[in-house]
């Protein structure tokens, strides 16, 4: 907390004692509010989305430290241009993921030889570089809707998919009934399936 | 390699029709997204007063470095021990070590030494890798290096190209994550359009 006090720019962004819009608010409701400088809804947005944000920026430029310089930029951009997001030309995870892209891009052209984690971003009209692309916006949509699912449900599926545990070993873990793990599984991907119902195509 | 869960024994034989193929799409995208990563602390705590302020972005970005360095360390020395102890299933390593890689059937003639250095204060665990005996690849190809924790690719850590069987490579690579006590490596062959997944593993650790 001194710490916070002695350097005002890493302090909280104030909400300036506004009535915070319901969790529940769509994205392009927020951006709406965002750019007429609602620090609220700027708040919610933040915390829909910055894992997404690290997530990209660490495939990207395969640093932490240059991660989250581009996190802060990311976010600082999506401040200054949500006045520009248009909701008749896409929908606002697209503009937000374009928007978050292009200031990882800039850290990544400004900061040096980087190490690469990931191949560089492509012409999305060639087949490989699309699919890298398209895989990067694929993590940055189910990382946004991981944030979304009740916790209980997104245990199961981080274990199951990323821990390399078999499901009774899941079941082991967790102290539950293997059909609790399989029921909240199902659950869980039925949960994601509606989230992401524009992205299955 | 099985480079996730099986979708037929995480759900067993329901639901059947439309909504199976819907729930088989997520699990595929869950497999190409990986995992979430981990935020620092002062990330995870919300938004800062600089990401809103407009005025002098260049000495407020220097300023915000400096103090995201500072708090980083300061988390890092007050938050270590809870955070190591809260990472779930394994524990973190500390030491460097070096570990020799091995071709598979797939680049028989393939021998790598991979050098973990230690962690930095951003939590980077930066590496070098030198290779020999890979073969060149096709427009398009590349050889990739994989996390590999409980068995399975977890997340990348760069990629390099190779001129041929008979040029030894050194590239710099990064881990950008929390290693864990039996992480460990491995390269992978990818051609864009023709793999899914992590690739076909061309190399690995030669005591596997």
């Amino acid at each position: 907390m001194e710490l916070a006090l002695a350097m005002p720019h890493l302090r909280a962004v104030p909400t300036d004692g506004a009535t915070a819009p319901p969790p529940e608010t769509p994205d392009a409701e927020l951006l709406a509010l965002v750019a007429e400088r609602d620090r609220a809804a700027f708040d919610l947005l933040y915390h829909r989305y910055v894992r997404s944000v690290f997530g990209l920026a660490l495939r990207r430029l395969g640093d932490r430290g240059r991660a989250e310089d581009a996190v802060q930029e990311a976010f600082a951009a999506i401040w200054r241009s949500a006045a520009s997001y248009k909701p008749e030309r896409g929908n606002a995870a697209g503009w937000l993921y374009t928007v978050a892209r292009n200031a990882i891009v800039d850290r990544f052209r400004t900061a040096g030889a980087p190490v690469i984690a990931e191949v560089p971003d492509l012409a999305a009209d060639e087949p490989g570089p699309a699919e890298r692309a398209e895989a990067s916006f694929v993590a940055w949509r189910i990382h946004r809707a991981l944030e979304e699912l009740p916790r209980r449900e997104r245990e199961v599926v981080e274990l199951a998919y990323w821990s390399g545990m078999s499901q009774s070993e899941v079941a082991e873990y967790l102290h539950l009934p293997l059909g609790t793990v399989k029921t909240r599984t199902r659950s869980a991907l039925a949960r994601l399936s509606g989230l992401l119902e524009g992205e299955l195509g | 390699m099985t480079h996730g869960p099986d979708f037929d024994e995480l759900l067993g034989g329901e639901p059947l029709g439309p909504e199976r193929e819907q729930l088989r799409r997520v699990h595929e995208m869950l497999l190409t997204a990986g995992p979430p990563p981990e935020l620092p602390p002062h990330l995870e705590a919300g938004p800062n007063l600089a990401m809103t302020t407009v005025r002098r972005r260049r000495q407020v970005r220097r300023r915000v470095a400096l103090l995201a360095a500072a708090a980083v360390a300061v988390a890092v020395v007050f938050l270590g021990g809870y955070i190591t102890g809260n990472r779930g299933p394994g524990k973190t390593i500390s030491a460097v070590r070096t570990i020799q890689l091995q071709g598979t059937a797939a680049a028989p003639d393939a021998l790598a030494s991979l050098r973990v250095q230690p962690e930095d204060e951003s939590g980077n665990w930066p590496m070098t890798l030198d290779v020999t005996g890979l073969p060149a690849l096709p427009d398009r190809g590349y050889y990739a290096v994989y996390l590999v924790r409980n068995g399975k690719p977890w997340a990348s850590c760069g990629w390099f190209l190779v001129s041929g069987p008979h040029a030894g490579t050194t590239v710099t690579l990064n881990a950008p994550y929390g290693l864990r006590s039996g992480d460990t490596w491995i390269v992978t062959r990818v051609v864009a359009g023709k793999t899914k997944g992590a690739g076909e593993t061309v190399m690995r650790p030669a005591n596997a």
